[in-house]
């Protein structure tokens, strides 16, 4: 378990991109909930932390696109809606105000 | 003109000696690859024009090519794709314009057969990684390459077929513009930004061939207007992303030459080129500022140098040239 970044450094809306271990994590706190995928987009390596969040259709999730050429992922999940790669996502521990990371 | 190329050239050296100092982690003589980046390096030789002391490199990109005609993502996948497929077979047609290598041509052959088969009833081509509008327009673009300067290089029948091939996928392209002279796609490209500046390349060779066929003229002004409008006041495009300023800047340098709108373009041009260059790291380019720099997007900004050189030639058939529409 890695410390990744304290609770009050990311407001709701926000992202930071950290380095763990030589990962780019990047981190977004979205209405209230805190995700961390790999940075590089599976397609062309694209940096998630430069995307844009996208609400689903049915309004319940959330998507990053890639800003490179529009892949999206669920930012839960990492599931890419049928593109040939999905986007690592990496369990949260929230201790407090403290983030930890799983790689 | 205010860029100057003694500024620029200075930079080309520079990054040339870099990328070839880099040269283990594009070529395939060193092992597997990711053909897209081989198939930006390869442009990089051709642009450089010292693509006849790199045979070996178009000769590993031919042996890796499969039975069908195509290639995958990396040069060890065995699933050809559209999308890489066709930046393969451009660079290999338009490398042999010098090389003239009878194994070359062959491998071009195979490329044509390969577009010809894959290409589906309504004109476009598919591939999973990309927009429809991206999977058709590289196999266009290589249509418009042997069109323009390879027709020697297959038999009538075929280029019959390629002709017919072509018009269909242009008349793909071309349907889905908008009316506001953009093309979008709603899941790879709501902006719009990067596969406008790649359509309208691709389809100007339509006027350059075939007299304005398609009325494409029209079509390409239009998308050259929807760049120049969504350009950003520092000059780059789609939130300061490098590559599709890259794409925006090349592109309007071919289609403003061909279309006579130097005069309305030129400014725009060289605020792209200004932003290009104030965000370069000591070694070649990012993806966007501030990030580490990428082979690739290395590759793009030596091109785009290089294509503004030739741009700032008199001559129109300069800029024409790096596209491969003219020999």
């Amino acid at each position: 378990m890695i410390f990744l970044a304290k609770v009050a450094e990311i407001p709701d809306g926000a992202r930071k991109l950290i380095q763990v271990n030589g990962i780019s994590v990047a981190l977004f706190r979205h209405e209230g909930q805190f995700y961390a995928l790999n940075n590089a987009c599976p397609h062309r390596q694209g940096p998630l932390v430069r995307g844009t969040l996208e609400k689903t259709a049915e309004g319940s999730g959330c998507f990053i696109r890639c800003p490179m050429h529009g892949w999206r992922f669920d930012l839960a999940t990492g599931d890419s809606r049928g593109r040939p790669g999905n986007a690592t996502v990496y369990p949260l521990i929230r201790q407090n105000d403290e983030l930890y990371i799983e790689l | 003109m205010s860029i100057r190329m003694d500024q620029i050239q200075p930079t080309i050296d520079r990054e040339y000696d870099y990328f070839m100092s880099e040269h283990p982690h594009w070529s395939l003589t060193k092992g597997d690859q990711d053909l897209e980046l081989v198939a930006h390096a390869l442009r990089v030789l051709l642009h450089m024009k010292t693509t006849p002391q790199h045979l070996s490199e178009y000769l590993a990109l031919v042996d890796c090519q499969h039975a069908d005609g195509g290639w995958g993502k990396m040069a060890s996948n065995k699933e050809s794709a559209a999308w890489v497929t066709a930046f393969c077979a451009l660079m290999l047609i338009r490398g042999n314009l010098s090389l003239k290598h009878p194994r070359i041509a062959e491998a071009v052959k195979k490329c044509a057969r390969y577009f010809l088969e894959t290409q589906k009833e309504d004109g476009k081509w598919s591939d999973p990684s990309w927009a429809d509008l991206d999977a058709v327009s590289h196999p266009i673009s290589f249509f418009d390459v042997l069109l323009a300067v390879g027709k020697h290089l297959v038999d009538e029948p075929t280029l019959a077929k390629v002709r017919a091939s072509w018009r269909k996928g242009m008349k793909f392209m071309l349907d889905r513009q908008t009316a506001d002279g953009g093309w979008y796609d709603p899941e790879f490209h709501p902006t719009g930004v990067e596969i406008t500046a790649h359509l309208i390349q691709d389809s100007i060779v339509a006027d350059l061939l075939l007299g304005d066929e398609f009325n494409v003229r029209e079509c390409c002004r239009k998308g050259v207007m929807k760049l120049l409008s969504v350009q950003a006041a520092d000059g780059s495009w789609d939130g300061e992303n490098v590559d599709h300023t890259m794409d925006c800047t090349r592109s309007i340098m071919l289609v403003c030459s061909v279309l006579g709108m130097r005069a309305q373009c030129d400014r725009a041009i060289e605020r792209g080129l200004e932003w290009i260059l104030k965000h370069k790291c000591e070694h070649g380019w990012p993806d966007f500022p501030g990030m580490e720099t990428n082979l690739e997007r290395t590759c793009d900004g030596l091109d785009t140098l290089l294509k503004y050189r030739a741009y700032s030639q008199p001559v129109t058939t300069a800029i024409v040239k790096l596209w491969g529409y003219a020999a």
